[in-house]
């Protein structure tokens, strides 16, 4: 900065805002922005009912000394029908639909959008931002709450970090297919809730084909892999799973910046 | 340096913007119109927030929608309250200067809120601020990377009379350094203190441009219409067609309500006319004197 213009303000010098700069900037903004108290007040909540409910689980069966198998088959499953189902998705959603949503609900997103900055830095940012909150209320209660459920016997230890994988992956996924609905839908929580409820939880039942087109079905074959255990149904190569959820992920935040380029900004 | 040629925007069946063309050079030049008429649509084509219907916006010669260095070049001070409320004040206006690439963006914030008068240090949330503290972090935010262009939507809205005039001012002062600063207002008096060319939106179309004389000149011209409450109307009417200070006259619940061309002259016939008629006088109301009715004025005129 060097001499002012007679109007108290000084020239300044400007440069070019790289991809990088510019994510981190709006990561900074974004990240305290989708975090309050009643949200992480209710998500922690779910959370602990999730831990809770796992160590009643793993305390209350009555097994005998053969079924260390049906211990991590109850663990694996209880990651699975609550961490995978109901908590990923719904913290991922809550946090991620508001990320760019909540900004173009309340007209703070032109203090984004009207900058020499790309679109998919700023996509890239709110994914960014919404996993860093979503990801402790997402892999702590699965991992923990699956862990708690196996009753602590041989091999309890893959299924808690099969958990924690498969809700990781799980929780980036979706942070990012959320982030793309937030700028969508203006009630993208209500739209969310509606695709997670009948296509991730209903609609993946109906066949083989519809389970392929929901990330619920790879997740949950991530935890399957890496706890090696049977949860009975297609589960998919480790690999597969993570390229797919990584796929997902990549081609939502495309899809983000696009709609970001032409997106009408209050 | 800032081109509107031919542009309407459409939401639906709503026109908000209806085949306006201007250009803006340098210096300051206000927006003005009642609310709804237009002026924050315009804006927004202007800065590439939302595309026009029809026509053509151009901004530093490029449409700021599609090219991102131009947007580097603009300044804005959205209408809306919203700020990102987490924040104090240094914060919002360092990210700002942040995202325009500035090169050491604190100080830059520092000297921009200086400017406006608010304390860089003040550790608050912009959420705790007054309507008119917020007013001013906009306006911060926007200077702060110095744009050649800098479009301000309703900036004076919340302030106290002293930081208006120290806001005109710095306006003032930006529009002599070279820099285009556009302005909306819905206060024509507030307009006048800028001194600037003036364009007047209004139901989506330009409706007339000029410094302020001329304009208020037209609005002075144009017919007024005037109610008189007394007893007799009937007979006051009569008198007041006769003394050829009014172009036409209706009653409207005892009351006469007056056309005319010569409201000063109107205004000093009244009274001798009521007591030649030993009528007694209870009430004189202009009814359009209102901005709205002014605007309405310009459209029909048009």
């Amino acid at each position: 900065m060097t001499a002012t213009l007679g109007t108290g303000l000084p020239t300044v010098d400007r440069r070019r805002v790289g991809a990088v700069r510019a994510t981190a900037l709006c990561y900074r903004v974004l990240v305290r922005q989708i975090v309050s108290v009643g949200r992480l007040a209710a998500l922690g909540t779910l959370g602990a009912i999730m831990i809770l409910v796992g160590w009643v689980v793993g305390n209350s069966t009555d097994r005998d000394g053969s079924s260390a198998t049906g211990a991590l088959f109850d663990g694996a499953s209880y990651a699975d029908g609550f961490g995978l189902i109901v908590i990923v998705p719904i913290v991922s959603l809550v946090f991620a639909a508001a990320s760019l949503g909540d900004a173009r609900d309340d007209g703070t997103m032109v203090y984004l959008w009207l900058r020499p900055i790309g679109r998919f830095p700023l996509a890239m940012a709110a994914a960014a931002a919404s996993v860093t909150v979503s990801l402790p209320l997402c892999v702590i209660p699965t991992a923990l709450g699956g862990w708690l459920a196996t009753d602590f016997v041989a091999g309890s230890g893959g299924v808690a970090l099969g958990a924690l994988a498969a809700a990781a992956l799980g929780t980036a996924a979706y942070s990012c297919l959320f982030v793309l609905l937030g700028l969508l839908f203006r009630k993208a929580v209500l739209w969310g809730i509606a695709y997670v409820l009948l296509w991730e939880g209903l609609a993946v039942g109906l066949g083989e084909f519809a389970e392929r087109l929901s990330l619920r079905g790879y997740a949950r074959s991530l935890l399957a892999q890496i706890a090696d255990v049977n949860l009975g149904f297609e589960t998919y190569r480790l690999a597969t799973a993570v390229i797919v959820l990584a796929a997902v992920s990549v081609a939502s935040l495309g899809l983000a910046a696009l709609r970001l380029r032409h997106l009408n900004v209050d | 340096m800032v081109e509107v040629h031919s542009v309407s925007k459409f939401f639906g069946d709503v026109v908000a913007v209806s085949d306006v063309t201007f250009s803006v050079r340098a210096g300051v030049t206000a927006l003005l119109g009642p609310n709804g008429a237009g002026k924050s649509t315009l804006f927004r084509m202007m800065c590439g927030l939302t595309p026009p219907s029809r026509g053509r916006v151009r901004v530093l010669g490029a449409d700021a929608r599609a090219d991102r260095g131009v947007r580097g070049r603009i300044g804005l001070s959205p209408q809306q309250d919203a700020l990102f409320d987490r924040l104090d004040a240094l914060g919002f206006v360092s990210v700002a200067a942040a995202t325009h690439g500035v090169a050491e963006p604190a100080d830059a914030a520092r000297h921009a809120l200086g400017v406006v008068e608010l304390d860089p240090d003040d550790p608050r949330p912009v959420s705790g601020y007054s309507k008119g503290m917020r007013q001013r972090t906009k306006l911060a935010a926007a200077l702060v990377h110095d744009p050649e262009v800098l479009i301000l939507d309703e900036p004076l809205n919340g302030l106290d009379p002293l930081q208006r005039r120290r806001m005109i001012e710095l306006l003032e002062a930006l529009g002599a350094a070279g820099r285009c600063v556009l302005v909306s207002s819905h206060v024509l008096e507030e307009v006048a203190q800028l001194g600037s060319r003036i364009l007047v939106i209004a139901q989506g179309r330009l409706v007339a441009s000029g410094d302020y004389r001329e304009l208020r000149e037209m609005m002075d011209d144009r017919p007024h219409r005037i109610r008189i409450e007394a007893d007799q109307p009937r007979a006051l009417a009569a008198a007041l067609v006769t003394s050829g200070a009014v172009v036409g006259v209706r009653i409207d619940d005892d009351a006469v309500v007056a056309d005319t061309l010569e409201v000063d002259r109107l205004g000093r016939e009244i009274a001798p006319a009521a007591k030649n008629l030993g009528a007694r006088l209870r009430q004189v109301i202009p009814l359009d004197e209102d901005l709205e009715s002014v605007f309405r004025y310009l459209v029909e005129r048009r």
